[in-house]
């Protein structure tokens, strides 16, 4: 395979969106290596930057900051025809809904990208028929997307990928759609794929692939379950505990004091969610779930807070107290 | 990458043939506009061109003989052909009548002299010799033979002239003049203008010369509002089949929005995406016009006027329709540009 130099580098990445008039930072400052042969797993929830991540390697999304150099090649830099050639010869994406186009048949499928890149009809439906041979589908040549299965769908999406025999491959949550005996032969090809030199990228959830990867790389932080002191904070007036995105593994009860929550919107303007006072706890949801916090927490006046470990907070207060629960809003 | 436009229209044909046959009916029926324009403007050109003269002569205040009406003493006629520069000068008095046979046909009734200069060409029997005679124009759908009332006095058909029509379609019907003075002018010698054979420089006093394309501008005049009117409908219609072929494409641009991702995800340029939908509009666009074509061929027969549509029309219709089809797709091709490739990972 042609797949040498399939060097993958991210540096400090921070990817940040705006959803729904909030602005949104799933990844933020991951670093990560790969090389050729390896298959690198992108695992983690959703929601968490799986796709995200994948779509800036694919260089159709452009990060707030940080670098991502795949194969010698700074993604998040490229424009006009260096862009077009870096899709077509460095990377290929096998889309997590299979992405055929309906009216074309399998070979046709395989044929889009090389007579994109300007193939004559000959050679291009040559290697189209030799891509499929090679995944096993040399039966299933001339039949449409709607006259396969998902497995030989997502394996004519895979041939296609390798079109211009990327050295990096791209794939999302390739086993979503697939049953499991379809699964297996998926597993199969993208391992082989590794195997044969291509840097393998595969955003998933599917925890079944692990064993598979040669480097996971955990988007959803576990929840940190082991034993910690309580920290007591102080906090003046308009003190920050915490901002919207962070990352966070403790839980806040208010000894005294109020602190109030709020969202910080596109513009910048604060959204107001809660105001919490003594005897409550907030912030709960993000240790628990390995979310980032969705919004941030502010002294209102001077206060007193104690922060716990997610298993001392469940141990030691959570069942035990009466105090409610109010800050739902602010995870 | 001109294959998968052609697949996609193969896989959509039920929507491609409905589209095509929409916009083929608009585009036939801008034929048949044209047709019936053209048969106003050739209709004018035959019915002055029927009566082989050179010049006409009219009162001062008549701006035309066919389109308003005066009448003179018929002698007139004898002065005028001892004017210098005339061969020949004959009067003829027009008006408009009725002639009832299942129904009420209207028609423009001409008083000629028998054996005259302005004696219609004959397609069937002969021209009008005697008092009693009738030549019509075979559009009038009096056969050869056939005895009708005009204004209480029996005529026989006795010949039948082609083409020759009127404000729009109105049959021309010719009699001698001396039938058509005791028909509409209770037998007094009157015409209403002197056919001239020879250039007359001057003509008499109260008089004033016409040539021929002055005659046919004045014929024309009537109709300029019912030619001007077709043509606004017609650049209406063309809008109409704009906006068929363009919701066809938009459609199309919508439901391959993800298609369109995926191929900018996978460096196909998006100038080949626009290329693609710009033939899907250009096919679309012709098999439209070969539609109307035939169509158009369909529906003329059906029409009760004249309709002569112009070989140009056909020669046209290709090259309107691939300018419509471009035009109408820039909503498709808008939509297609602006399409994210990071849709291709939605799931």
């Amino acid at each position: 395979m042609g797949a040498t130099g399939a060097e993958l580098k991210v540096r400090d990445l921070v990817i940040e969106y705006s959803s729904g008039g909030y602005p949104v930072r799933p990844i933020d400052g991951l670093s990560l290596d790969a090389s050729g042969g390896e298959l690198v797993l992108l695992l983690g929830a959703s929601g968490c930057g799986k796709t995200t991540l994948l779509s800036v390697l694919a260089a159709i999304l452009t990060p707030a900051c940080g670098t991502a150099e795949v194969a010698g090649i700074e993604v998040t830099t490229l424009r006009g025809n260096a862009l077009t050639q870096y899709r077509r010869r460095t990377v290929g994406v096998v889309f997590q809904a299979f992405n055929l186009v309906p009216s074309l048949t399998a070979v046709e499928n395989v044929m889009v990208p090389l007579r994109a890149a300007g193939m004559r009809r000959r050679p291009a439906r040559e290697r189209a028929v030799a891509l499929l041979k090679q995944v096993d589908l040399e039966h299933r040549l001339h039949h449409r997307p709607s006259d396969m299965s998902g497995g030989q769908q997502q394996r004519v999406a895979i041939a296609r990928a390798l079109a211009h025999e990327p050295p990096v491959l791209l794939a999302d949550e390739p086993t979503a759609h697939l049953d499991y005996i379809q699964v297996e032969g998926v597993l199969k090809l993208i391992r082989g794929l590794a195997d044969e030199g291509h840097l393998v990228v595969v955003a998933t959830h599917d925890e079944r692939m692990i064993p598979l990867a040669d480097r996971v790389v955990n988007l959803t932080p576990r929840a940190d379950t082991s034993p910690r002191a309580p920290e007591k904070l102080d906090l003046d007036p308009g003190e920050l505990v915490f901002r919207q995105g962070d990352r966070g593994d403790l839980v806040y009860v208010v000894e005294s004091g109020r602190v109030e929550l709020f969202r910080t919107r596109d513009d910048g303007t604060e959204e107001p969610i809660a105001v919490i006072v003594g005897g409550n706890y907030f912030g709960e949801l993000a240790p628990m779930f390995g979310l980032q916090r969705s919004a941030s927490a502010r002294a209102v006046d001077a206060t007193t807070l104690t922060g716990y470990g997610l298993r001392d907070f469940r141990e030691k207060y959570h069942l035990t107290s009466e105090a409610r629960v109010l800050s739902d809003a602010a995870d | 990458m001109l294959f998968v436009s052609l697949r996609d229209l193969q896989w959509r044909r039920r929507r491609f043939l409905i589209g095509v046959l929409a916009a083929g009916l608009v585009f036939a029926l801008t034929v048949i506009m044209s047709g019936v324009s053209a048969s106003f403007h050739n209709e004018i050109r035959r019915a002055v061109g029927a009566f082989h003269v050179d010049q006409w002569v009219v009162p001062n205040s008549v701006s035309g003989p066919f389109t308003s009406t005066q009448v003179f003493p018929e002698s007139e006629a004898s002065k005028v052909s001892a004017l210098p520069g005339v061969t020949h000068a004959e009067p003829v008095a027009l008006f408009r009548s009725t002639v009832t046979t299942d129904k009420v046909n209207d028609i423009n009734l001409i008083g000629i002299v028998p054996n005259g200069i302005a004696q219609p060409t004959i397609v069937d029997g002969h021209g009008v010799r005697t008092r009693g005679d009738l030549v019509t124009d075979r559009s009038l759908g009096l056969a050869l033979g056939r005895r009708v009332t005009l204004a209480g006095h029996e005529f026989t058909v006795v010949g039948h002239t082609k083409g020759i029509t009127y404000f729009a379609g109105t049959p021309a019907a010719f009699v001698t003049i001396a039938d058509l003075q005791a028909s509409a002018l209770d037998g007094a010698p009157l015409a209403t203008a002197i056919v001239v054979d020879g250039t007359l420089s001057a003509p008499p006093p109260g008089f004033h010369v016409l040539s021929n394309p002055r005659v046919e501008a004045d014929l024309g005049r009537p109709m300029r509002h019912a030619t001007q009117t077709i043509s606004f409908i017609t650049v209406l219609l063309w809008i109409v089949a704009a906006g068929i072929i363009g919701s066809v494409l938009y459609l199309q641009a919508i439901e391959r929005s993800r298609d369109f991702a995926v191929f900018k995800a996978t460096g196909v340029t998006t100038r080949t995406l626009l290329s693609g939908l710009a033939f899907q509009a250009v096919v679309l666009a012709l098999c439209s016009a070969i539609a109307a074509t035939l169509l158009a061929f369909a529906i003329k027969p059906l029409m009760s006027m004249s309709v002569e549509v112009p070989r140009s029309a056909y020669v046209a219709l290709p090259l309107v329709a691939i300018v419509i089809g471009l035009v109408a797709s820039l909503v498709a091709l808008r939509r297609a540009v602006t399409v994210d490739p990071a849709l291709a990972f939605g799931g």
